[in-house]
């Protein structure tokens, strides 16, 4: 499924509020709680993570996986929870127009 | 390490972020990435070669393509960070900057202080000395335009004039004649009064219609004179006004062209208003009229010079051209105007560039010796802030070592040392550009008058109004200064990054190094012998101001209204002339409130008027060439009254001494003491080379000195009367017991009624000719005072800081000293001898300096020499005073000094 522009940013974001991750781990928690229906490319991945670092929204560090494979971990920093915050409620209202919209029967 | 190292810390050691070392840290991530898919696709049972083929295309892309497309976005993101850095960084500094300033604020103060007076003089008098000197004239191809004079030969030991005035028919007639001037225009100023509605005495330029044009100048309102009246003078009754009296009088109204302004009672049509900042080339152009306008007798009067003549060149006629078709005209004109009393060598006439003439010599030399000044004032502020910033670098060191030690580069260090000088030399820059523009508005408010040049003394229109802030002046100004502070504040920085760090930390006393110490000792002492100078000129121009204002000048100039009255020539026959003259000032003794009214040839300190041969009947005679000179004036027997000139021996004139009467004189003081200096004169007969006194005339009276020159002692003098050798031109002098500013109408009305035709001029109260006769001398001494004082104390303040750093890094040594008996007068002694030793090295240096450098003061100085020993006295004590002030404040510190505090501290 092709995603909205800007959409994988806040998906992003959202995972990373439950714990720092790195980004196979962002990738594979996103598949799971979409039921497969979201699925993000490494590379477009890669690209929205080192974005939102440049802004500012998450922060990096090195660290070591369960397997003992280093790994770069994306954490939310204060300025990304605000972002979240007003992002997901301003998607939200977004889709459920759409929605309202688009399911809308003939009279 | 590098990301778990926070942020400040990271700042603290300037350390950043390679864009190698973010590539392959991409590199690293992606890399991870896919091994991490792949192992998660191997664990659920793929093959290795599935599960590799399956992770890349989840990349979305070829693995080249996705690497390629991160690593650009994270040049990018670097580069966009970079950019961020550097200003986040800038403004680092100047915070850094703005709060070292702030902690410090006396030393900021006194630096800001100091580059404001430097920078704010120097942009000041160069923006003064450009317009007035170097700035082309402020017309229209100002370097084709000359000045056109005839020239009178020297007659009878008079020096001749190169630079005469032409009357109407002699200019009309070079008009006619010249072929190497594409146009040209007379012009003349006279006093007037606007009448109907509020009188006002003004001056009005009398100017032919081609006066404007030639300069390139519009009028800003209306139109300018037809220049049809140039060749057909019928009198046009025109007048335009200057910018200055129409914002004024007429409140700018536009609606004022075409009406009537009356001016000494005639209407005169408004056509136009000049442009601001024009006054003419006399720049006395209140009112500008048409030469014809006015008096019309004179237009055809050969002998009545009244006008200046200015021309432009024609393109393509050179220099020698020029003067060769001038010269000869000067003679074809002198042949056609020949008279019969015109004895002697021919005039001639000459043309000089308008530019060459521009600036009347003592006051450009007035000019340059205040520029010198004044570039003395700002180097005199280089080496304070120098000063000041070596000795802000050198509490520093340790500091500059702390940084050094924790890693941070010797760039880094430079430039934060760089934005406190940047930021302290852009206050300097901002507060020198609000002083600057308070002096230029100070250099305008100079009365005019009182710096008026006289007649041929240059252009008139250039005056210290016009000067305007010159932006490359000030530029240079901030310019050097910060280039000069910020070297002497970053070497002696730099000397200390280079210096064991061990060292610096550990020695709590070297905070005043050996090298910075020498270094601000020597710009102190440049710095007290250039004040030195600057404090010897204006000391001498002060002293040379103070006698010439103290010396008598032999007359009472109090509540006296001058005016010039001509006979033209052929207006009266010399016969009637002494019925006239005392018939005039009968008529002005008779105004209310005048006490004397009487006629002079000559006015005092005016330079004196004509000089002549003196002779002595009762001697033997004295060759040719050999005969002494003295003035001779003509007055009327009220004159020494008038002006309070006492009568020492004999008597002076009275109305019987007539033209039948036996001839009289009567001699100066001066000619007494140099002619009779051991017998009486009175009843001794002289001849004198002027009209029938040559037969002889008996001296009747010996009367006190009149000075004919401001700053010489007078000169001998022999007086004759009006009424027994009659003279077409006269000065009127009236003394009036009333306020004499409401005097000139009904004098010059009273004038006009006994002499309705000829010319009345000139009028001044004599106050105002005393002062322009010391005007330039007293405008030199203020400014040079000014810069002097500014100089003494910024000498001060150096010295100040100098020495309140030494006892700051001698504070141990001193407690040490007083630990061991040391009192505190002793301690004190010490420091102000030191403060004493570098003052007396500086003011010997300065002395030398200064008996070469007020050489050029010798021709401005009055009844002085360059080497004055009682100003020298004077400004020594006075530096000597500065200094202990300055270095007895540091020493009661050091005198204070707790010894056990002071040797705790480290």
């Amino acid at each position: 499924v092709a995603l909205l522009k800007g959409t994988l940013d806040v998906l992003v974001l959202k995972t990373l509020s439950w714990t720092a991750m790195h980004a196979f781990e962002i990738t594979t928690w996103l598949e799971e709680r979409s039921d497969k229906r979201i699925v993000v490319d490494d590379a477009a991945l890669l690209q929205a993570l080192h974005r939102m670092e440049e802004r500012k929204l998450i922060a990096a560090e090195w660290g070591v996986t369960k397997n003992g494979r280093r790994a770069r971990y994306y954490r939310l920093t204060t300025a990304g929870r605000a972002f979240l915050g007003s992002e997901s409620e301003r998607l939200v209202d977004h889709f459920d127009a759409l929605t309202t919209v688009l399911s809308s029967k003939k009279a | 390490v590098f990301s778990t190292m926070p942020r400040g810390i990271r700042r603290l050691l300037r350390l950043r972020r390679t864009r190698a070392g973010t590539l392959g840290e991409i590199d690293e991530e992606l890399t991870s990435l896919i091994d991490a898919r792949i192992e998660a696709l191997t664990a659920q049972g793929m093959s290795p070669a599935d599960a590799r083929a399956e992770a890349m295309r989840r990349l979305g892309a070829t693995f080249d393509q996705a690497r390629a497309q991160l690593h650009r976005s994270a040049t990018l993101r670097h580069r966009r960070m970079r950019i961020r850095e550097l200003f986040d960084d800038f403004w680092h500094d100047v915070r850094y900057g703005a709060r070292g300033l702030l902690r410090r604020p006396a030393f900021t103060i006194v630096a800001v202080a100091t580059l404001a007076i430097g920078i704010g003089a120097t942009t000041t008098i160069f923006s003064a000395v450009n317009t007035l000197l170097l700035r082309p004239l402020p017309y229209d191809r100002p370097n084709e335009l000359m000045l056109v004079s005839l020239e009178a030969p020297s007659v009878g030991g008079r020096p001749g004039e190169p630079v005469e005035i032409w009357s109407y028919p002699k200019a009309q007639e070079f008009r006619r004649r010249q072929t190497v001037f594409s146009d040209l225009a007379y012009y003349s100023w006279e006093p007037a009064t606007i009448t109907g509605g509020e009188p006002e005495l003004t001056r009005v330029e009398h100017v032919t219609a081609s006066y404007l044009p030639l300069l390139g100048i519009k009028p800003a309102v209306g139109r300018g004179f037809d220049r049809l009246l140039d060749d057909r003078p019928e009198v046009a009754q025109e007048v335009i006004l200057s910018d200055a009296l129409w914002q004024r009088r007429f409140k700018a109204n536009r609606d004022i062209i075409g009406t009537a302004l009356h001016l000494d009672g005639v209407p005169y049509t408004i056509v136009g208003v000049l442009p601001p900042g024009f006054l003419g080339l006399t720049g006395q152009g209140n009112l500008l009229v048409p030469v014809t306008a006015g008096t019309t007798r004179r237009l055809s009067q050969p002998q009545n010079h009244w006008l200046d003549m200015v021309a432009r060149r024609k393109a393509g006629v050179t220099d020698a051209q020029m003067r060769v078709t001038v010269a000869q005209l000067g003679r074809e004109i002198n042949e056609i105007f020949l008279t019969a009393d015109m004895s002697g060598a021919p005039w001639g006439a000459n043309a000089r560039p308008l530019d060459a003439v521009r600036v009347a010599p003592l006051i450009k030399q007035s000019l340059l010796i205040l520029f010198a000044a004044v570039a003395f004032v700002l180097l005199i502020a280089c080496t304070n802030v120098a000063n000041l910033l070596i000795g802000r670098a050198s509490t520093r060191h340790r500091e500059i070592a702390v940084r050094l030690a924790i890693g941070a580069s010797r760039g880094r260090l430079v430039r934060l040392l760089l934005a406190e000088s940047s930021l302290l030399a852009a206050l300097g820059a901002c507060a020198g550009l609000a002083v600057a523009a308070i002096g230029i508005r100070a250099l305008a408010a100079v009365d005019p008058t009182a710096l008026r040049m006289p007649r041929f003394d240059g252009v008139g229109g250039l005056t210290l109004s016009l000067v305007t802030l010159d932006w490359t002046a000030l530029a240079f100004a901030v310019g050097l200064t910060a280039i000069v502070g910020i070297s002497f504040g970053l070497v002696p920085a730099l000397q200390a990054t280079r210096a064991s760090l061990v060292d610096a930390m550990k020695d709590g006393g070297g905070r005043l190094g050996h090298g910075t110490s020498a270094s601000r000792r020597i710009l102190l002492v440049v710095e007290v012998a250039m004040a030195l100078v600057l404090l010897a000129s204006s000391g001498l121009m002060i002293r040379s101001l103070a006698k010439l204002l103290s010396v008598d000048p032999g007359f009472d100039a109090r509540n006296v209204l001058t005016v010039r009255l001509t006979i033209p020539p052929r207006g009266m026959a010399q016969d009637s002339m002494p019925a006239f003259h005392s018939e005039v000032l009968a008529r002005l003794r008779g105004l209310p409130g005048v006490k004397s009214a009487s006629l002079s040839s000559c006015v005092p300190l005016g330079g004196g008027c004509s000089q002549t041969l003196i002779k002595f009947l009762d001697r033997d005679p004295v060759p040719e060439g050999q005969r002494p000179l003295v003035e001779v004036d003509w007055v009327t027997p009220d004159w020494f009254n008038t002006v309070g000139v006492p009568l020492r021996r004999g008597r002076g004139f009275s109305a019987t001494d007539g033209v039948a009467a036996p001839k009289v004189v009567v001699i100066n003081e001066a000619s007494a003491k140099k002619f009779w200096p051991n017998a009486d004169p009175i009843g001794k007969r002289i001849g004198l080379g002027v009209d029938d006194l040559e037969e002889g005339a008996e001296v009747i009276g010996v009367v006190g000195d009149v000075r004919q020159l401001a700053d010489s002692s007078a000169m001998p003098a022999a007086y004759v009367s009006y009424l027994q050798s009659p003279r077409p031109t006269a000065m009127v002098f009236v003394k009036s017991t009333r306020d004499i500013a409401t005097l000139g109408p009904e004098v010059r009305r009273a004038l006009r009624e006994v002499a309705p035709v000829f010319p009345i001029h000139d009028m001044q109260f004599l106050t105002e000719r005393v002062a322009a006769a010391t005007a330039r001398t007293r405008f030199s001494a203020v400014l040079l005072t000014l810069f002097a004082a500014t100089a003494l104390s910024l000498a001060a303040m150096g010295l100040y800081g100098v020495m309140s750093l030494a006892v700051a890094a001698r504070t141990r040594e001193i407690g040490i000293r007083m630990a061991l008996g040391a009192d505190q007068r002793r301690v004190q002694r010490a420091i102000v001898g030191e403060a004493a030793a570098l003052v007396s090295v500086g003011a010997a240096f300065g002395l030398v300096m200064a008996t070469i450098a007020t050489r050029a003061l010798r021709s401005l100085l009055f009844d002085l020499t360059p080497t004055d020993p009682a100003t020298y006295g004077a400004i020594l004590a006075l530096l000597a005073g500065a200094a202990i002030i300055a270095s007895w404040l540091p020493s009661r510190r050091a005198a204070r000094v707790d010894p056990v505090d002071a040797l705790r501290a480290e």
